[in-house]
């Protein structure tokens, strides 16, 4: 479906030894023109939750202004950060509500669940969950951050290599597409810290 | 009312994926053997390469019936070739003729994605790659097929070509040695086959090299969903 194609995406996340990585390009346009280079697709629900929204970027932002409300709501009445898989059941439910006329979005959800545990997750634009236990992608580039995660990906890797990785499978997953690029944003989340790095890479 | 449209196709995707890597004095090309339609397997045994001139191999995904029909008039041109000239045809002449071959048929194209890899008249490496109709490049590496999304960002991480625009030029020659080659061949097919269904069962690569040349086969994962997803079908019937 083009209209997932509008924008241009590319959102991976990567479990690692007690921690986690979520990372995504930065580009943001129009059909062929490029708008701006500093998107942010990734944005923080709690210190230990993370969500990236790619697909349609108006739906990205509504969908995550949404589910921030939602999640002070939540906050406010149980006086606790929601744990990754009862966030990710939120984003799901939330996205099947509009079955017949869906946010064009797919998110890449990642966090810290009980005992520090990482979790990650993506749906549909339609809410059908896929869990992982080694990495996630969506967007534009999705075949090549297959085809790149799979090959570069190990089981148990502590914090550093795990952000080496999943910048080497990002930057040369979307350097063969079109859609989406001009850099990368990388957050690396581990029980006592969030590292957020910006990364380099090809200009166009 | 709507003017009506044939719903029968000439073409069928027989799905796969090839890879091919030049060395220094070697050239690895391999593809996997899987031959399906739809989301059906026909066979699990499917040789996609072609070997066309003493220093000269061709993988072609695609619709296997062109890609049949393209390496025989390949093959008869090369024995013509040979009668007239005494001697094999080179790699890169082969390449030249190969895309000829696709253009000649430039409004009804042979569905044939193609890689082309061999020994120079240096004995480099060289590797060539295509589109349907005939555009190509002579490149360090190359993937074609529905695998090759997934392929080449990795070749990419792995192999980075010198880009053609870099001045003082650089070879296009990788810097790997021919086992290291190999080896990379292998996780490429392992991880491509984990992820698309039209890429399994085995991989065949065949290494050519100063002594001659040389084929491997190597297994790929035998639980992949395609498969279960064929036993299940069978099951159902």
């Amino acid at each position: 479906m083009t209209i997932f194609k509008h924008n241009g995406s590319a959102v991976v996340a990567m479990v690692g030894k007690n921690c986690f990585a979520i990372a995504s390009d930065r580009r943001l346009g129009v059909q062929l023109q490029t708008i701006a280079t500093d998107f942010q697709r990734i944005s923080k629900i709690h210190d230990k939750l993370y969500i990236g929204l790619s697909g349609l970027a108006t739906d990205s932002q509504t969908l995550y202004q949404r589910l921030v409300f939602r999640h002070k709501l939540y906050q406010l009445r149980e006086e606790l950060d929601m744990k990754p898989e009862t966030f990710a059941s939120l984003v799901s439910a939330m996205q099947y509500e509009k079955r017949f006329g869906p946010y064009f979005c797919q998110p890449v959800i990642a966090g810290l669940g009980d005992d520090d545990k990482p979790f990650i997750c993506t749906m549909d634009a339609i809410g059908a969950k896929e869990l992982a236990k080694d990495f996630v992608v969506a967007g534009t580039a999705s075949e090549s951050l297959y085809g790149a995660c799979e090959s570069m990906f190990k089981p148990d890797m502590e914090a550093e290599e795990l952000f080496e990785t999943i910048s080497q499978a990002l930057l040369s997953s979307v350097d063969r597409d079109c859609l989406s690029g001009w850099g990368g944003h990388v957050y690396v989340v581990t029980p006592t810290e969030v590292k957020e790095r910006i990364l380099k890479g090809r200009m166009d | 009312m709507t003017k009506q449209h044939a719903n029968w196709s000439p073409y069928d995707n027989n799905g796969g994926s090839c890879v091919a890597i030049a060395g220094s004095d070697y050239c690895v090309i391999a593809a996997d053997t899987r031959m399906s339609t739809g989301y059906n397997i026909l066979t699990r045994d499917y040789s996609k390469i072609s070997h066309l001139a003493e220093k000269c191999v061709m993988a072609s995904s695609g619709f296997q019936a062109d890609v049949k029909a393209l390496q025989k008039v390949l093959s008869a041109r090369h024995l013509t070739y040979q009668h007239q000239h005494n001697k094999q045809m080179s790699c890169p002449a082969m390449a030249q003729l190969l895309s000829n071959t696709l253009y000649y048929k430039r409004f009804f194209p042979y569905y044939s994605f193609n890689v082309l890899g061999g020994l120079d008249s240096e004995g480099k490496g060289c590797v060539f790659t295509y589109d349907a109709v005939g555009s190509y490049e002579r490149v360090g590496y190359s993937s074609q097929g529905s695998g090759s999304t997934l392929i080449m960002p990795f070749l990419d991480n792995q192999l980075k070509s010198p880009s053609p625009l870099l001045l003082p030029a650089q070879d296009a020659v990788t810097p790997l040695s021919e086992a290291e080659a190999v080896d990379l061949v292998k996780t490429v097919f392992a991880s491509a086959t984990e992820r698309d269904i039209y890429t399994g069962d085995k991989v065949e690569i065949v290494i050519l090299n100063a002594g001659g040349i040389h084929r491997e086969f190597m297994d790929l994962r035998k639980t992949d969903a395609f498969t279960e997803e064929c036993m299940f079908m069978i099951d159902l019937f």
